[in-house]
């Protein structure tokens, strides 16, 4: 790793993974969003604006770029955390802020609760889908929706504090 | 006609002859699915646990680069250690375990027994957070109730009867893996509270 450091400094490495970080998360929110819609207000009719389209797109559509972009997201968040525990974390203690430490917390726990329901997610949306499970496939849709927004905003203020651009 | 048609036409409709007949999860969900909502189930509840109790597999110190085996206290010097990834891997490993051992047990055994976990959990939490609620609370010296073994024992009991009553677990099974992290989260969310209340 060390033979990195060689071309960049270690702040614009870190600075890199955060922006590479943010870019998978900025798709990924678009993706659950557009099943959320397409899940929550289903259209038969795909003519019309935007909205119409996007609420007649099919929810199956974004599943594998939702399954394969959840991950990647996940792991690179995972590495950044070693900066923020030891670079953000500790002057936001040491300044009160303990809301934006908390709401951090918590999104520790939400994306690791995504990651233990994202093979249940892909399972309910393999084709043939079942109407056994048609409410579970919804909610668990709109939970990993949840998932990711918080994960997003909460990322977002923390960056504010200390991160790219801040 | 739209492709929105097309996707609700796929949609199967619900199996009646496999109820009628009491399905198995290997018929009706396969091994995959198996695998994923025991998995699902299993890590919420694994991963409330072990944050809960603080038993990481490992304890990282990134500030010196060093990992530990469990849990290990801040040292002086080294910087402030990180247990999520600790929890995450023995989380992730019990869940993966208990996700296998799901595609070989018979399914309503499979189903009763996670049941009866979810019901456990649940329950002795209940169990715990009353009986506390209650020794503050009376004239008496009741410290006692507050032993965690004690409330297992209501726990124990309350789990068991959901567990053998229940008349169609299947569908709860099913449900679990939604309503598993969402009261996981609940916990969790409450246990941070010294945070947002300061």
């Amino acid at each position: 790793m060390d033979f990195i450091f060689d071309y960049i400094s270690v702040r614009m490495f870190w600075r890199i993974l955060l922006f590479i970080h943010f870019v998978l998360a900025v798709v990924l929110l678009v993706a659950v969003t557009l099943q959320s819609v397409a899940v929550l207000m289903p259209v038969r009719q795909a003519a019309g604006n935007f909205i119409q389209r996007v609420r007649a797109a099919p929810p199956t559509w974004y599943v594998p770029l939702i399954v394969i972009l959840y991950v990647p997201t996940f792991l690179l968040g995972a590495w950044v955390y070693v900066k923020y525990r030891t670079y953000v974390r500790i002057p936001m203690e040491q300044l009160g802020h303990w809301w934006t430490v908390g709401s951090f917390e918590f999104k520790e726990h939400i994306v690791a609760m995504g990651m233990g329901v994202l093979p249940a997610y892909w399972y309910f949306w393999r084709q043939p889908l079942s109407g056994d499970n048609a409410a579970v496939r919804k909610w668990l849709t709109i939970f990993l929706a949840v998932s990711v927004w918080y994960a997003f905003l909460v990322g977002h203020v923390a960056n504010d504090f200390r991160g790219v651009g801040s | 006609m739209t492709q929105t048609l097309d996707v609700s036409e796929r949609v199967t409709q619900p199996n009646r002859s496999s109820h009628a007949t009491g399905a198995t999860a290997a018929t009706t969900a396969g091994k995959f699915g198996t695998f994923a909502i025991t998995f699902g189930i299993a890590f919420a509840l694994l991963y409330t646990v072990f944050e809960q109790l603080n038993w990481p597999l490992f304890t990282y110190h990134p500030a010196v680069g060093k990992v530990d085996f469990w849990m290990q206290r801040p040292r002086s010097g080294e910087g402030p250690p990180m247990y999520w990834y600790g929890w995450l891997a023995l989380s992730f490993t019990g869940a993966f375990v208990l996700g296998w051992i799901a595609t070989v047990v018979s399914s309503q055994w499979l189903y009763r027994a996670t049941i009866f976990c979810c019901a456990l959990a649940a329950l002795w939490l209940a169990a715990y957070t009353g009986a506390i609620f209650i020794a503050d609370r009376v004239s008496f010296d009741a410290e006692f109730l507050k032993s965690v073994w004690l409330s297992a024992i209501p726990a124990l009991v309350g789990a068991a009867v959901v567990a053998y009553l229940l008349p169609s677990p299947q569908r709860l099974w099913t449900s679990l893996v939604l309503i598993m992290p969402i009261g996981c989260l609940v916990i969790l969310g409450y246990s941070l509270k010294s945070y947002f209340m300061r």
